[in-house]
């Protein structure tokens, strides 16, 4: 009876360890090099190699971010922040998904706009800063505006060929049992763009994160960028760098959270598992 | 029910997929369409099935020429064509208006697929893929039905069961079956008229008329008489056509 019970014990342990290990390892291989990057960082630091109004140290840094965290102010500029890319992403990603389904669908429509959209494409999206500004003022619309307009086109160009490369011989089997044309759309034709709409949102959501950083510059007395400004102007560096650690930290985590997104929805996917 | 009259398909890059067509096919009746590869019976069944609309001729279902896909169609492609992203069972119901349970699972139980229900078509092997495609496409019990070689990429038992499973469908609900195959006893097996295509571009070279009642038996003497005639019919160096 004993016995019995002893086995399963085993193979449980055994598969704990198959299951854990090699991902644990990975982060454990994947951190040696940055620590040990940090601690010689501190060191130098320490016996004045590296100046402390130029490149301050990594305990300095750390003890300007937990500052900023006890008074609150490190949570008023990530909230804000985060509250454009948001806000900008979303409005983008929406205009991106209906303007690039319509002109991946329709080929009128595709005549008619695709054309102009690679125009405007063409342009550098910072050059319409000055515009926006001119139009909305320095305010949130312009800031979100900018966004969007940098999320717009990545999430635009990956719906498009998403939808162009579905394989018609799919849409056929939708098309031999009447499917009408919303049911086209909803069964077959976005189920099939999905991968490839989802590689455009996280595109967008890399040149979101430029563009945020971009609008919080020209202007703004909110937000992580601004804090990179301020740090400039008061000659804190130790601002800098923290709002900097800042921004990779959130970049990771949003891009993260679209990851998970894409492995749950995509596996289906014969590809997605290998990953 | 079904007339195909004089109907042609060339291609705009000049190739034609088959020519001449006439053919006239009364309800219940089944047909197996014999041709060597590339004489147009993939392009001779979109036509009929209302997918390419760009063919010479007409073709006629119950006194309405066809401009798109007619609603008594159902078809069987030569590919599987399932929807990557859904389960068997929801691949099977892809063309039911309402999902009735009981429906998919008789279906899901005669293509021997009791227990992948769950499985992405990834994870199917090429012959289940192609079992999954019956199932969805009898499951609509459609009146005119439109198979290219479904049963190509099975193996010789599995076949024998779905066109026994094919017979029963058309015993019970009298569907209308074309039939493309390269299996000769199939054809013999199943059909009431087999018509040979030659050529390239095909034209209609013969049509043999099979009076036997159905299920008919697998090593039935005068099939394999016919068999033979068909071979000889099939093989090019026999004829002196074209
Ligand atoms: N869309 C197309 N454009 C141009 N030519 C085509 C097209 N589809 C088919 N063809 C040509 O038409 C001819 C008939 O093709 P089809 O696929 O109907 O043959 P098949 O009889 O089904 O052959 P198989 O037995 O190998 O399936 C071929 O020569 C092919 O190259
Ligand atoms: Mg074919």
């Amino acid at each position: 009876m004993k016995e019995v019970i002893a086995i399963p014990k085993v193979n449980e342990g055994k598969e704990k360890h198959r299951r854990i290990n090699p991902s644990i390892q990975r982060v454990l291989l994947g951190s040696i090099v940055p620590i040990l990057l940090i601690l010689a960082w501190e060191y130098l630091s320490r016996i004045g190699v590296f100046p402390p109004h130029l490149l301050p140290a990594p305990s300095i840094i750390l003890q300007s971010l937990m500052t900023m965290t006890t008074d609150g102010s490190l949570w008023t500029h990530t909230s804000i922040t985060l509250y454009r890319l948001v806000l900008g992403f979303l409005f983008g990603t929406v205009a991106a998904l209906i303007i690039g389904a319509a002109v991946g669908y329709f080929s009128t429509v595709e005549s008619l706009l695709d054309p102009l959209i690679q125009a405007f494409r063409s342009i550098p999206s910072l050059a319409w800063v000055p515009l926006f500004i001119l139009w909305m003022g320095i305010g949130e619309p312009s800031k979100v505006v900018l966004i969007a307009v940098g999320v717009f086109f990545p999430v635009y160009l990956n719906i498009v060929s998403g939808i162009q490369g579905i394989d018609r011989k799919l849409i056929e089997v939708g098309k031999i049992y009447h499917f009408s044309s919303w049911q086209l759309i909803s069964k077959i034709i976005l189920p099939a763009a999905l991968p490839s709409f989802l590689v455009g949102l996280r595109s967008g959501l890399g040149l979101g994160w430029m563009f945020v950083v971009a609008a919080e510059l020209m202007g703004a007395s909110t937000g992580i960028g601004y804090l990179l400004v301020y740090g400039q102007n008061t000659y804190a560096p130790e601002l800098i760098i923290s709002s900097i650690v800042l921004f990779a930290i959130l970049g990771k985590i949003t891009d993260a959270i679209l990851k998970g997104l894409e492995t749950k929805t995509l596996h289906w996917q014969d590809t997605i598992v290998k990953k | 029910m079904l007339s195909i009259e004089r109907v042609s398909r060339t291609f705009s890059n000049g190739t034609t997929g088959f020519k001449n067509i006439d053919l006239k096919v009364e309800q219940g009746e089944v047909i197996g369409i014999l041709g060597t590869s590339g004489c147009g019976k993939s392009t001779l069944l979109r036509v009929l099935s209302g997918l390419d609309k760009q063919y010479d001729g007409q073709v006629v279902i119950d006194g309405e020429t066809v401009h798109d896909v007619h609603k008594k169609i159902g078809m069987i492609f030569q590919e599987p064509r399932l929807m990557p992203w859904l389960k068997v069972y929801d691949n099977i119901g892809f063309g039911l208006q309402k999902k009735v349970q009981s429906k998919i699972a008789q279906y899901i139980k005669a293509v021997g697929l009791v227990g992948f229900e769950n499985h992405y078509p990834k994870d199917l092997s090429g012959g289940m893929a192609q079992r999954v495609a019956i199932a969805r496409a009898l499951v609509t019990s459609p009146e005119i039905l439109l198979l290219d070689e479904p049963f190509s990429a099975l193996d010789a038992f599995t076949k024998m069961q779905l066109q026994d499973l094919l017979l029963n469908l058309w015993q019970t609900y009298q569907s209308t079956i074309l039939l493309v195959t390269h299996d000769i006893d199939e054809a013999l097996y199943l059909a009431d008229r087999i018509i040979i295509l030659r050529g390239q571009p095909g034209e209609l070279y013969q049509e043999i008329k099979i009076d036997k009642s159905k299920p008919r038996s697998r090593g039935d003497k005068d099939l394999a008489v016919l068999k033979d005639e068909i071979l000889q019919l099939l093989d090019l160096s026999h004829s002196k056509a074209i």
